[in-house]
């Protein structure tokens, strides 16, 4: 097989099949993504507004937003009052 | 792959490209030998290039490491390969030992590759970045921290759903699916073993409640967040993300515990607790830090004033054994514990709890030499012939041992280990 490049990945993928695991991992992290993205659209939020809203536990909540910010699409907010919990949104 | 086995010829081979492995390549280059530098993670630098900072000095580890790193790297007399693993090493005669190595695809031509993270913003896969402990995501398609050395990104085809995003936006066409795993069949004149340690793994105390409580971590889970390339914006509990108050320190989990199977004491993490008590007390100034120890070890030059200096700044230091911990509804840990000095049973509350994970021997060298195979000491790691005389000699000669593969030691003790090594195994190069 003539493999162009730029292009290898078509190659690899005649030989070798994604497990359903990674395609079920990347569904979830785009659904999750869009969620996030969605509820921070009204305005800046808490891990523990979004918690409520997505229906998630706190510590994935943690685990998706921070990996947001780390990829640009999401910002550190304000800190609250008695300096415990930090707002968060999207990144203009 | 069998008709693709490259063959080359170093003078030294070392294994292990942390801070040990790195400094004896180094030395033995800087005298003229040639050496193959083999590494199975994607970067040289080993844990120290994680590390916050270093005690008692507070110097940034990345200062330290990142130049001595790029020094390697540089060195022409020194072939560095990453995502490799030596499969075997056979002694053929003084001075004669062949080596395979099994140098895995990385899937980026890695002289082509500027670094430039296209790959990395169009890859939509996100799994657990290993380099930050779990705390946060990584790409797919990635670079493996942001002063790795090489700084090249590589494909994590394990967890890549072959869509192609990578390739179509890498300017110099650096990705490439179709390679595959290279075999090597060295010849070197002598081998330096230098496999670092493992960190003991909490999960085997299930009394702790690591994995299962969130706002539990590891040293090195806290040595990340305190780095300057940390996973989150200040230090928070992953459980929630608050910014933890009351923080407490368990030394010894997994040290010192015949129980779990470790004796001994791992000689850093008493240092490496206070280092990282300091360093909360300047990034959380409001924060109360709390360290739960048996006897604090504070035996190396300067140790013993930078424990008196974490008491000057407030660190509460409490004799006592912990006997569980437990998680109330907010997120909150409840260690219960005996007061060794009052002895008594007493609770506290904390907002995060870091267990100060011991040094475990690393045994990947066991399998790896053949006919003359490698003896360990009773705790596992690489036995030293005669520790006073020649601690870096090993029951091979022609074979050395270089930092923690042959013991628990702190970061200056393992570059002086190396350098022992590196002249060990230079006066047995001349000799021949």
């Amino acid at each position: 097989m003539e493999v162009e490049k730029g292009k290898t990945h078509k190659y690899l993928r005649e030989k070798r099949e994604v497990p359903e695991t990674v395609k079920e991992n990347l569904k979830h992290f785009t659904r999750v993504k869009k969620s996030i993205l969605e509820s921070l659209r009204d305005g800046e939020m808490t891990i523990d507004q979004l918690t409520q809203k997505l229906g998630m536990p706190k510590s994935e909540v943690v685990f998706f937003l921070m990996t947001l910010i780390k990829y640009g699409f999401v910002e550190t907010g304000q800190i609250d009052d008695m300096d415990e919990y930090y707002s968060y949104k999207l990144k203009q | 792959m069998a008709e693709n086995i490259k063959t080359a010829n170093y003078d030294a081979l070392v294994i292990g490209a942390g801070i040990a492995g790195g400094e004896a390549a180094l030395n033995l280059a800087n005298n003229g030998f040639s050496v193959l530098l083999v590494e199975k993670d994607l970067s040289i630098g080993g844990k120290m290039i994680l590390l916050s900072k270093v005690f008692p000095t507070l110097d940034c580890a990345a200062c330290i490491t990142t130049p001595k790193m790029s020094e390697i790297s540089r060195h022409h007399g020194i072939t560095i390969f990453t995502g490799s693993e030596v499969q075997k090493v056979v002694k053929k005669s003084e001075n004669s030992f062949e080596a395979v190595v099994i140098k895995q695809p990385r899937y980026v031509v890695e002289d082509d590759c500027t670094a430039c993270q296209l790959c990395e913003q169009a890859c939509p896969v996100v799994v657990k970045d290993q380099y930050q402990y779990n705390l946060v995501g990584r790409k797919a398609a990635f670079i493996p921290f942001s002063i790795a050395s090489p700084r090249v990104a590589a494909i994590d085809i394990e967890n890549c759903t072959l869509c192609g995003a990578c390739e179509k936006v890498c300017p110099t066409k650096c990705i490439d699916f179709t390679m595959e795993a290279e075999e090597y069949h060295i010849t070197a004149g002598a081998v330096i073993v230098a496999t670092g340690f493992r960190l003991f793994d909490p999960l085997k105390i299930p009394r702790y409640g690591y994995g299962q409580y969130k706002n539990v971590l590891t040293s090195m889970e806290m040595e990340r967040q305190l780095a300057p390339t940390r996973p989150f914006n200040t230090v928070l509990r992953p459980g929630d993300g608050k910014v933890p108050d009351k923080i407490a320190y368990v030394l010894c989990t997994g040290s010192r515990d015949a129980t779990v199977g470790n004796p001994i004491c791992s000689q850093i993490c008493c240092m490496y607790s206070i280092k990282q008590a300091q360093l909360l007390m300047g990034s959380l100034p409001m924060a109360d830090v709390t360290i739960y120890y048996i006897n604090i070890r504070s035996f190396g030059k300067g140790f013993e004033e930078f424990y008196e200096q974490a008491k000057g700044m407030g660190v509460n230091f409490i004799k006592g054994k912990i006997g569980k911990i437990t998680e109330k509804e907010n997120g909150n840990l409840i260690l219960r514990y005996e007061d060794i000095n009052e002895n008594k049973l007493k609770e506290s509350e904390h907002d995060m709890v870091v267990l100060s994970v011991g040094v475990l021997p690393n045994t990947d060298a066991a399998g790896i030499f053949r006919e003359q195979k490698l003896e360990f000491d009773h705790l596992n790691f690489v036995g030293q012939k005669d520790p006073l005389a020649s601690p870096a000699e090993t029951n091979i000669k022609g074979v050395f041992v270089a930092g923690t593969a042959s013991g628990p030691m702190d970061i200056p003790d393992s570059i002086l280990s190396a350098g022992a090594a590196s002249s060990e195994a230079m006066r047995y190069l001349i000799r021949k």
